[in-house]
């Protein structure tokens, strides 16, 4: 009886260890900011989970980014240690990883991927006076708020493309598809809002899960709704998975996506049916085909050449978050040096950096600093990614 | 009419694959009294094996019979290692057991195929548009292929010598081991078959529900919720539940709010467990060994 009562706990308990060695995280040691030693950058991504297709190409970009300053001399002399946590594409991994990022007295944070994960460091770095760096789109991750900015575009920026693309369309009506998460939420708000003075109205609203994979009854719903054109709200492979089942269910309304889909995955799980879609994009994903005199050309092409060269692939606008908010801190510590007081007070007061994503032209109360013209209409066509000609 | 038709295929065709899984943790439980919940990683396994096969160049049959094989393999490897060497077993050290090979299989995953899903290339057929309904030819491969196995499965249970002696096992342990049945060799052969089953609901899906390290989970919970409609003991109710849990997602999911869509799984399980805990298709509940 002894026995086989030890070989159960034997069992349950190499259970347990496996289960254990599953959750494990790399921890790392290190001392608190000073003004000596490295300075120290808190990334805290997408990494697994629903936003992965974001923060994978943002791991690899900071990596990039940080080898490359390292190997011409750090800043000022001092190099940079980078210090990448998963937050599992969920709030509270997110809050978890903000407060180890607190507790090991990073000098800046840059994250999350996603705009819940994103809310749910906020109030972490407000409480902590931690200046940090949002990768995510929503703008209630910066709206009042004093220590945390963001490097992907508004919501709202993007929403006043697709309203003026409607409305030099003569769309009246727009259906709308989006993540039921926190990328999605204030959407169909913001739209009926920008769209009230062209008498443009959201008359369907069908909501995902961003892990969703079938979209048979929503797709339905939209397209019995039967409105002028159809807004897909959502990041891949969600959103390419719907642009499947949208042309799949043989629907002929045009269809717009969002700024969420600029990376290869939406292209490449999306396939045929992307051709001839509409998404205000960043520039990134059209550099080739950008004019000479377009202010970004230069700083587009050299990120382009070098993450190419070093993963051999092509970098997404997800990419281009986490090179502007890595090249925004490196700024602030080559100006003002770790203080954080400093660094905070720096960063709302950019005015013109050039970046991937944009031209950032922070203030007090726009913790975001990209304005309508930080996107480009694109479109799909052949699986590539098309300049829409301005009309 | 045709919303309704179009989404009652969606849901069979999920159903189907659902109907896969929980035939998987019916095999298993009936012969040892194992939840096994590791039944969803094989899905996921079988999934992303086939879509590194495919990817290396191979035709897609033999991608596809590579990943069942490897699948077939993990799972009487997982049934040696951690399984048969419990003297003992109950169903509470079953599921602890079978929680850390499912999270050992998921890390590996993740460690080998990275955090993004992929989808595998669908299998040969063009879609088609029939009464105003759009058909996926995944859906009918999906159907076909798993109608295919729910005859053979319950064929080989109800018809066969080998399949006999499983159910023998499972109603009679001890009558089983006196007319020369070997329990372990039975236990072994059951995790081979919900392998087996699980591989192909993986192999199946992965072109419309794409497979990732995480996607087992909910696969496996969906399987499972499938697998207690039927009592857990039933191939026939683990068929009928798996059908009737994707059919009613789909509904939901279409007429009441697509937010609702992965609650469904979750109040039918809590439904079924209150009021018929021995499941809705049988009579009365038999006790178990």
């Amino acid at each position: 009886m002894l026995r086989i009562r030890r070989a159960g706990v034997v069992a349950a308990t190499a259970a347990l260890m496996v289960m254990i060695a599953g959750c494990a995280e790399k921890q790392t040691e290190g001392d608190s900011g000073t003004s000596s030693g490295p300075i120290r950058i808190g990334a805290v991504l997408d990494i697994t989970g629903a936003g992965a297709s974001l923060g994978v190409p943002e791991r690899k970009t900071l990596e990039l980014l940080a080898k490359q300053l390292n190997d011409s001399g750090g800043i000022n002399g001092r190099q940079v240690e980078l210090i990448i946590e998963d937050n599992q594409s969920t709030e509270d991994g997110a809050a978890k990883a903000m407060n180890e990022m607190v507790s090991k007295k990073v000098d800046i944070v840059l994250g999350a991927s996603r705009t819940g994960p994103s809310l749910a460091m906020r109030a972490i770095a407000e409480s902590a006076k931690m200046p940090t760096i949002s990768l995510a789109a929503n703008v209630r991750i910066v709206d009042g708020a004093t220590w945390v900015f963001k490097t992907a575009q508004n919501d709202s920026v993007v929403l006043e493309n697709i309203i003026d693309y409607a409305n030099s369309k003569g769309w009246k009506t727009i259906g709308l598809l989006r993540d039921a998460s926190g990328y999605g939420e204030g959407v169909a708000e913001t739209l009926t809002e920008l769209g009230k003075p062209h008498g443009i109205t959201v008359s369907q609203i069908e909501k995902f899960a961003p892990d969703a994979t079938d979209f048979t009854a929503q797709m339905i719903n939209i397209r019995n709704a039967k409105a002028d054109v159809n807004l897909i709200w959502g990041i891949p492979p969600a959103a390419a998975l719907a642009q499947k089942s949208y042309h799949q269910l043989g629907i002929t309304t045009p269809v717009l996506q969002s700024h969420g889909i600029g990376n290869q995955v939406f292209l490449d799980t999306a396939g045929d049916s992307a051709d001839g879609l509409v998404a205000p994009l960043g520039r990134l994903l059209v550099a080739d085909q950008l004019p000479d005199s377009d202010p970004q050309k230069a700083v587009l092409t050299k990120f382009l050449a070098d993450y190419r060269a070093a993963y051999n692939e092509e970098p997404s606008t997800f990419a281009g978050h986490a090179y502007d908010a890595f090249q925004l801190a490196v700024e602030a510590f080559k100006a003002v040096g770790t203080d954080k007081q400093k660094v905070r007070d720096y960063l709302e007061q950019v005015n013109g950096f050039v970046g991937i994503t944009g031209v950032y032209r922070m203030t007090p109360k726009d913790h975001s600093g990209l304005g309508k013209d930080a996107l480009v209409l694109v479109t799909v066509s052949g699986g590539k990614w098309q300049l829409l000609p301005t009309s | 009419m045709t919303d309704l038709l179009q989404l009652l295929l969606a849901g069979v065709s999920v159903g189907a694959v659902y109907t896969l899984v929980a035939m998987g943790f019916v095999a298993i439980y009936t012969v040892s009294g194992v939840i096994n919940l590791a039944q969803g990683e094989f899905a996921a396994l079988a999934g992303l094996v086939a879509i590194s096969a495919t990817g290396s160049g191979l035709p897609l049959p033999v991608a596809l019979l590579l990943a069942i094989l490897t699948v077939v393999v993990v799972a009487a490897v997982m049934q040696r290692l951690t399984i048969a060497p419990v003297k003992r077993m109950t169903t509470l050290l079953s599921i602890i057991l079978t929680l850390g090979v499912s999270t050992a299989l998921k890390a590996a995953m993740l460690l080998i195929w990275g955090p993004e899903g992929h989808g595998l290339t669908p299998f040969p057929g063009a879609d088609f548009t029939l009464g105003g309904v759009a058909v996926r030819a995944q859906y009918l491969w999906i159907l076909a292929v798993t109608a295919l196995m729910a005859v053979a499965v319950t064929w080989f249970y109800e018809r066969t010598l080998l399949g006999k002696a499983l159910r023998a096992c499972a109603e009679q342990p001890t009558a089983a081991r006196l007319v020369g049945i070997s329990i372990a060799r039975a236990s072994l052969l059951s995790f081979a078959i919900a392998g087996l089953l699980s591989a192909v609901g993986g192999v199946l899906a992965s072109p419309v529900y794409f497979s990732a390290w995480d996607s087992g989970l909910a696969l496996g919970l969906k399987g499972f919720v499938a697998a207690t409609l039927g009592g857990l003991v039933s191939i026939r109710g683990a068929i009928a539940g798996g059908l009737v849990l994707g059919v009613l997602e789909s509904l939901v999911a279409g007429y009441v709010d697509s937010g609702l869509r992965d609650a469904v799984a979750f109040i039918v399980l809590i439904v079924v467990l209150v009021v018929r805990p021995g499941g809705v298709l049988r009579q009365h509940s038999v006790a178990r060994v």
